[in-house]
Formats: structure tokens, sequence, C-alpha cells
């Protein structure tokens, strides 16, 4: 016996081993001194003596021969993995069906699951791309309103002054505006441009690609200074460093490029450039102007708790100090991470990490399934191996690497599925669910998961049937025909269908309820007609009109102009677009009804505020359902008037809303600043501002000849159903205006499209679950299929005994029906139950739609019937058109 | 494993003890008494070692590939454990025996000046 075995064999322990060969040696030696005529007991002790210490060699050579086997059970293992691997891979070969049918289930399922991963990956496993994320917080300003409120500058350089825990605090506007850019050729260009406060760049700890970030100096002295991004400096500077310390125009006013940030960098918005505002010497009121998003650089070794309460404490000092601006107002910390993440981005990766899961989970039935029907078959093979002395575990263990090879290969293809669903997901994902300039990427990270993923895989699928071909005794199955051996199979087979359909209805549940809020949000009446609408963002230069009327004078050109083209039905100006971006953000004004009692400055109510032309509502097809449209009337002279929306009617408490004079303030102005009165001339429709808006959206209307806004929008209806061709003429139409050239023409859209971006993470989820729960529903019906053929394949005799005795086709065939259906049935109750308990986990997705929608659940019912009637009839229309004689004559 | 080739003289002595016992089991297995005494006679008492000494040796050549071990019969009708030369332990023995050569043959070489 060799000792290459002994794990198997030797069976003698280390310690016994060395005794018994010292014992030998010592008696050996002994009786070698004492044949030499030395005394037995001075023999005994000569042949010890010259042993030495026995204790310590017993030591030593018992551990090197533990080292030694364990080296030996490695090599052992390795040996029998190779074969096992080996002998997998014959498997497969001689079973190419079988082997194409799984490793393509595998790729899909590990496919799908890896460029969910990548997202997953890319937006909340991965760090924040700044040296020391964990050290940067957002700092919210916190009201009575808000939790997370924007600060004011004076408050934000107080924090960054007085706190101890803060290496450096610093702002930005969270909005990204526009400048213009003149070119060398005289030509403008508009520029989209961030706000920063002066130490953002050092909070965040970006190198500059090129020069260096703000200087204090440069802030004290209210310089000019804008730093460019890598995109903007590449395009229209052609990476040229000698741009660095140069002055360019910005809206007319020159400005000087300080550096050039990494792409990275855009994370905080999208923006061509930042440039710096200057906080210095600020008048009291700049305390009531919340407009920036800070974000504070904690010193190493603090937490987010201790912060918090550092600025804390400085707040309740700033409330006590400002008590007309800071009364009740404190400070919020959260992790960058996690603001620049967002809720809704976490719920939808949640979403589909939980969705792909499931897919795995019914590629994995799938393949086991395979797997047992294999080991059935193989049931001979398997117990002529189990005869010749393979054991139990043996056998298991060789029959989990082939499950395993078999994943492997799977996910070595899934990570080409996994690719292809990445290089045209970006087309689906839409805008600003990825925060800034986050790419989804195929990277070794995605490679890592797929490996990781077919391990688990493969174990998962391969345990059940390797238990059950191993379970029989092996005399049993060599002598028994193949035909007796599917009993406890069948069982498990028949589990995992169940559940394999339990999982497609509860992903159809869930796609189809997300699909009925995409049918929602798109077919929600928003109270306008968006069809052949462009709009565009038109800029002019402030110093180019530097008057109200010059401005108004080029803006009412402009519309007339525009009007006069061939195609064009109606131009309106407007300071927002429905659905789409505002000049001014959400609600930033509030109101009081004057003569009614006046509301503490914090319970105000607020408004959306929008600068209109007399010809918006017209351009729209939006009705005026009383009171009057804006009109020549209306001019900078006259009595301020304005229309108010019918939600805003409501808030008056059923008072007649036209002849009503309103006191309107910007949300965030000093107190000290005037309000405006203006008198309600008349009421619009309501229009949908966001896609699932839940409450109604609180809208005023100003009149354009009342009041001006210096980035407007510009509407142009078409007569066709064309609009955006009519671009290039209205661009030309105002350059032809504007002989100066330095008018801005930015976001060049249309209506539809703006709809269609504003509904765009609903339908990317009702695109992606939807998918997903197709390739589910196609996946548990290549379950349902295989399972009832090969149990009509096994069941032949059976049949054509029962067809012997005389049972007509129908009973046969309702045999087979009716096993099936009672499989799929008791599937599709499991998966309505857990549809019932997941639907709520959604619920915050959803829009007009209730989770436990019963539309949705009679469509899945529906659905379920006939897929289940396609997938079972093939099968049973086999086991009835048996022959009788023939079915018997089987082997 | 392959045989380690390229020692330093050092080592070479060291390493003497496995080479004599790589040498004696090319005779055929036995087990640890019956190599002591073979190389005990073999070398005329000029290599003196403790018996002891052997066994993490025979252990350590075993943990290499070098020897194998397997249960035989002592000469007196007793259980003993034999140790067998392997086909590594053989190409060992001649890479070992070819530096030990090379060495004692440039040794001679200084003391014949």
């Amino acid at each position: 016996m060799k000792r290459s075995l002994r794990s198997w064999l030797w069976r003698v322990p280390l310690e016994q081993e060395f005794d018994e060969e010292i014992a030998l040696h010592l008696e050996m030696r002994t009786r070698e001194l004492i044949d030499a005529g030395m005394d037995p007991a001075d023999a005994r002790a000569a042949a010890i003596r010259k042993m030495g210490n026995v204790r310590s060699l017993k030591r030593e050579c018992v551990g090197l021969g533990r080292k030694r086997d364990r080296e030996m059970q490695v090599t052992l293992f390795l040996e029998e993995l190779r074969d096992d691997i080996k002998f997998a891979f014959r498997q497969l070969a001689g079973a190419p069906a079988f082997t194409l049918v799984a490793v393509l289930t595998l790729a899909l399922g590990i496919g799908a699951n890896s460029a969910i991963f990548a997202l997953v990956d890319a937006t909340l496993l991965r760090p924040l791309p700044y040296p020391n994320p964990d050290r940067l917080v957002t700092i919210w300003e916190k009201s009575p309103a808000t939790a997370r409120g924007f600060a004011s500058p004076p408050n934000m350089l107080d924090w960054n002054s007085r706190s101890r825990t803060f290496e450096k605090i610093a702002g930005f506007t969270p909005s990204v505006g526009n400048m213009v850019l003149a070119k060398p050729d005289g030509t403008a260009e508009t520029v989209s441009r961030q706000w920063v406060t002066a130490g953002i760049f050092d909070v965040l700890g970006v190198p500059m690609i090129q020069g260096r970030a703000f200087t204090a100096e440069e802030e004290q002295k209210r310089a000019r200074a804008v730093v460019f991004s890598e995109g903007l400096w590449e395009t229209r500077f052609n990476r040229d460093p000698g741009i660095i310390g140069k002055d360019v125009k910005l809206d007319g006013e020159l400005w000087t490029v300080v550096g050039v940030a990494p792409r990275h960098f855009e994370i905080l918005g999208k923006t061509s450039m930042w440039a710096m505002r200057p906080f210095v010497n600020l008048p009291p009121r700049a305390r009531a102007s919340y407009q920036l998003q800070v974000v504070g650089r904690m010193k190493p070794g603090v937490a987010v708790a201790a912060a918090e309460s550092d600025l804390a404490a400085v707040a309740d000092g700033l409330s006590r100090e400002f008590p007309e601006f800071n009364k009740d107002r404190g400070v919020a910390l959260e992790p960058m991470h996690d603001t620049m993440v967002g809720s809704d981005l976490k719920t939808t990766s949640m979403l589909f990490l939980g969705v792909v899961g499931f897919v795995l989970l019914i590629c994995c039935a799938n393949v086991a399934n395979l797997l047992l029907a294999r080991a059935t078959a193989r049931s001979r093979e398997l117990a002529v191996r189990s005869a010749l002395g393979a054991g139990r575990r043996r056998i298991i263990r060789q029959l989990l690497t082939e499950s395993v090879v078999l994943a492997v290969i799977g996910g070595a293809l899934g990570v080409g599925v996994g690719a292809m669903i990445l290089r045209v997901a970006p087309v689906l994902i839409p805008d600003g669910l990825l925060p800034g300039t986050v790419t989804l990427q195929f990277d070794m990270r995605v490679v890592a998961f797929c490996a990781l993923t077919a391990l688990v895989v493969g174990v998962l699928f391969g345990i059940a049937p390797a238990f059950q071909a191993t379970a029989g005794a092996p005399t049993e199955a060599m002598g028994a025909d193949t035909r007796t051996t599917t009993g406890g199979g069948g069982r498990i087979r028949s589990l995992l269908v169940v559940g394999e359909v339990a999982t497609a209805v509860l992903l159809l549940f869930g796609a189809g309820l997300l699909l009925r809020t995409l049918i929602a949000v798109e077919s929600f009446d928003r109270g306008f007609r968006a069809e052949s609408v462009l709009t565009m963002l038109v800029d002019p230069l402030g110093s180019t009109y530097p008057t109200p009327e010059t401005l108004r004078q080029f803006l009412a050109r402009v519309e007339a102009d525009t009007r006069a083209l061939p195609g064009v039905q109606d131009v309106a100006w407007s300071s927002a677009v429905p659905l789409g971006e505002s000049i001014f953000g959400e609600y930033p004004f509030t109101y009081d009804v004057v003569g009614d009692a006046p509301v503490e400055a914090s319970r105000k109510p607020t408004t959306n505020y929008q600068i209109v032309s007399a010809s918006y509502f017209s351009t729209l097809d939006l009705p005026i359902v009383a009171g009057r449209n804006f009109d020549a009337r209306d001019t900078p002279t006259s009595p301020r008037v304005a229309i108010v929306n019918e939600a805003f009617a409501k808030t008056l408490g059923g008072r007649t809303p036209i002849g009503m004079q309103l006191s309107v303030a910007p949300a965030d102005a000093a107190p000290t600043v005037k309000p405006t009165i203006v008198e309600i001339v008349g009421v619009a429709k309501q229009v949908k501002q966001r896609p699932d808006e839940t409450s109604d959206f609180v809208q005023l209307y100003a009149p354009l000849g009342q009041d001006l806004v210096g980035d407007i929008i510009l509407m142009v209806r078409s007569q066709g159903d064309r609009a955006s061709a009519l671009a290039p003429s209205i661009r030309a139409a105002i350059a032809n205006i504007d002989r100066s050239q330095t008018t801005g023409v930015a976001s060049v859209t249309t209506l539809e499209d703006v709809e269609w971006a504003a509904t765009g993470r609903h339908r990317f989820r009702a695109v992606m679950v939807s998918s997903f729960a197709g390739l589910a529903v196609i996946l548990a019906m290549v379950g349902v299929f295989g399972i009832l053929a090969y149990s009509v394949q096994q069941r032949m005799r059976d049949f054509g005994v029962r067809r012997a005795l005389g049972a007509s086709t129908a009973d046969v065939m309702r045999l087979v029906v009716g096993g099936a259906a009672k499989v799929v049935a008791t599937g599709a109750i499991i998966g309505l139950i857990l549809s019932a308990a997941f639907a709520r986990l959604i619920s915050t997705m959803l829009f007009g739609v209730q989770p436990l929608d019963f539309v949705t659940f009679a469509l899945v019912t529906m659905v379920l019937v006939i897929l289940a009637a396609l997938s079972i009839a093939g099968p049973a229309m086999r086991a009835a058109r048996i022959d009788p004689a023939q079915a018997l004559r089987l082997k | 494993m392959p045989p380690t080739t390229a020692k330093t003289p050092n080592a070479l002595l060291h390493g003497a003890l496995d080479a004599l016992i790589l040498k004696t089991l090319t005779r055929g297995p036995s087990h640890g008494y019956a190599i002591a005494r073979f190389i005990e006679e073999t070398t005329g008492d000029a290599f003196l070692i403790e018996d002891g000494s052997l066994y993490p040796a025979l252990y350590r050549l075993e943990r290499k590939g070098w020897v194998e071990a397997e249960w035989g019969t002592s000469e007196l009708g007793r259980r003993a454990k034999l140790y067998r030369l392997t086909a590594a332990g053989r190409e060992q023995l001649a890479a070992e025996m070819a530096t030990w050569k090379k060495f004692a043959t440039g040794v001679t070489k200084v003391f014949a000046t």
C-alpha cells in the first residue's frame, strides 16, 4: 500500500507510526549490542543514548509528516479536480444539445446580472472620485419648511470660519445656467456655467489638469475668474495650455481662465465651466438668500455625528445673532455620496438587482431541471462507478464539478452578454438618473462578479441533482430499467417548476404595474397640446440690451419675425417649459391675498412663477377658463396683473379670483423687500409641471409686458408636424435682428421631446423590468415544456397500456394536462401571493395605479394561462397521438 | 519534483546525509535501522551521526517526494516501515552525486598543488 493513498487507506496516526519505527530501531540496536557481547540493560541504555532526544525528534518528525499529509491532500484534491474537470468536459461534449441549452440559459442569467451589477457598482458601491471621499458631507440648511434646504452665503461662510471639525466648507449653485462666450471670429456661443465658491476645488480635492483653483485673494479682490471643464477645453480650445491666465469674454465681460478641471469633476452638475462667485462684504439681507448647496471636508478621524453636533452649535449661535433671518434654522449633514446618488437611483438600482436576481434563480431552476433529467438517464453510469468503489461524496463532488464547469462556461459567455447590454443600455438611461458624468463601464470588477456568480450558481443548481442522482442503492439502479427511476426526481422537478412559475408571475406582475404607471404618466392630460411645438432658450446679452425697453423691443421683433416665417402657426415667450425647466425653480414666490389677515412669514403659501407673453396660452392650446388673457393693455406702467391656474384658484377658499389683489414676493427675499401687488385678471386651465405629480401645481403667470427675465424660452408652434425643421430659419431670423451676434441660442428641442425626457425614468424602469420579466416568462415556459415533454416520454409505455385497456385519447390528454395544470396553477397562486407582498416595495415608483391593481392581476393571470396552454399543448398532443401497440414495445 | 542543483558547499555538507540515505535506498527498500547500519558500515564510522538525526531526514525526504514509505515486515518478523526510493529520488541522487564529484575534484586539485 502506497502512502499516496494514505488519506483513504493508511489510517495509522503519525504519532503511532513514529513510535513504532523508533521502537523497532531501538530493539534492533539493542539486539546488535547484545550480540556484540554487551549486558542487555547496558545495551538498551546505549541504544537509547545513541538515539538522542526522542521527544524532540518526535515533535520534528510528526510535524514534517503532518505538513506532508496536508500537501498530499491538496495535491490529491487538485489531481482529482483536474480529472473531474476533464471528465466534465467529455460529458458535456457528449451531450451537445443539453450543454448548449444550459450554457445559453446561464449566459443570459449571468449576463443580465452583470449588467445590473455594473449599474449598482457605478452608483451605489463605488466611492466618489475624490480623495478620502468618506470625509465629504453635504451640509443642508434646515428650516421649519425643509430638512434639506440650500444655505445662504453668509451662513456658509460662518460655518466655515466657526466650525472646528471641518478642514474647509464651500458651496455651489445646484442649477447650471448659461453664459454667452464671445469667440474670436465675432460669433457668440452659449456655454453652460455653474456658480461655485472659491474653496470648492480645495474641499473636493480635485487636482487641476491645467492651471490652478481659485484663490482667497481672487475672492477678496472680487476677481472674475473661471475654471474650464476638460470637455470645453478640448472642444473649444483644442487642449491649448496657453489659455491659462488669458481673459475670455463671457456675457460681455472679461473673465480670467485660471484652470482646467478633469472630467470627473462634472459630478456636481453637467457644465462646461465653473465661475467663481465671490462672497465678501455681503449686505445683511444676503443671509436670507438661500442659494448654495454646501459641501464640507471633515478633518481626518471626525465622525459625521461629531461634525453635525459641532455645526449645530455654530448654527445655534447664528440663530441667536441673527434672529430676523436665522430663527428656527439649523443644519443637517449627509454623506456626500448619498446626496449624489439620490433615493430615486437607489430604489431603481435595488429594483433591477432584485429582478435580475429572480431571473437568475429561474435560470438555475431550469438548468437544475435539465441536470435532473440527465441524472436519471445517467443513473446506470453512476451506479457502475459507485459499485466500483467511488463513495457517494466523491460522486457528488464529481457531479458538482460538472455543474460548476457548466456555470463557468455560461459565466464566460455571460460576460459577453453583459458587455452587450451595457453597450445598448445608455440609450435607455434617462438624463439625470445617473449623477454627473458617472458612466457604466465594463471592467474587471464586473468580470469578477461574473466569475463569483458562476461559481455560486454552479453549486446552487447542481446540488439538488447531485444528491438526487446518488440517492438510490447502486444495485437497484443497475438492474433497473431507466423508466422506473423517475420517482423522487420528478417531485423535485415539479417543485422547481412551481418555483419558476411563481417567480415569473411575480416579475410579470411587477412589470405590469410599471407599464401601467408608464401608460398613466404618458397619457395623463397635461392640459396643453405638446405636439408640433419647438422650444429654445434665447439668451440676449445684457450689455447689448441694457434697458427693459430695448430688451422688450428685441423680444417683440424676434416674435414678429418668427411669426412671419413660413410654416409657423404661433409664437410665444415663456420663462419655463411645462414638464421641463423653469428659469426660476419650483416654488420661488410667496403670496398673500390683500385684505386677508397677515400670515406669519414662514407659513406663507408659495407659488410657481412664470413669465409669459400673451400668445403663450394660444401657442400651447391652453384655455383661459375665466377672465381675460394678457394683452396690449398690460404695460410696464399699467397696474400689475396676473393669471392664476385652477389649483391656485382653489387655494382662495371659494372666492372669485378675478379682481382679487395679491401681494407677491420672492420666497428668499429679505423681509425688507417690498412685495409686488398684482390683480388677478384670468384663470388658466391646470397644467402638469411633472408627469407624476400627485398634487396639483399652484401657478401664477405674469405678463412679459410687466416683468422680464434675462434668459427666456421661445416657443413656436408649427403648422405641420415638423416643428424641429423650423429651427434653422428661426436661428437665422434671430441672427438677422441681433447684428452684434451676442445672443446665445441653446437647448433647441420640441415639447414632445421634453415630455419624453420627463417620463424617462418611468419608461426606463418599465422597459427594463418588462424585458427581464419577458425573459423570465420564456425561461419558465421552457421549464414547464421541458419537464412535461420529459415526463410524457418517460410514461409512454404507461399511456400505451392505458390506451390498450380502453382509455380514450381525451383520457390520456386529461392525465397529462391535469398534472401540468396543477403544477402551473400552484406556481401561479404562490406567485400572485408573493406579488401582493412585494408590490408594496415598489409603491413609490408607481403612479396612477395601486400596488394591488386588479387589472394587472387579471392580465397576468390571462397571460399565464395562455402561455401555460402553449407550453403544455405540445407534450399533451404527443401523449394523445400515441399508438398503443408501438408504445408497449418501447423499452 | 525536479532535482535540486547548484548547491553551495556548505549546503552540500549539510545535505550529505540526505544523499547517503538516497544512495542506501538504491539497494532496495529498507527500514530506518537498516539504513543507519549501512551508512555506519560503508563509511567506516567516518560519518558519525546520532541514530535520531536519521529520522527527520527521512521524513524530510518523504515530504519532498524523493522517498516513499510503506508498511512491510522486518527481519524480526515485525511490522516495519520501509522506505523506498522514488523516480524523483533517483534523479535527485544523480544530481547530488554529480555536484559532489565536481566539488571533490575541485578540492582535490587544490590539495594536489
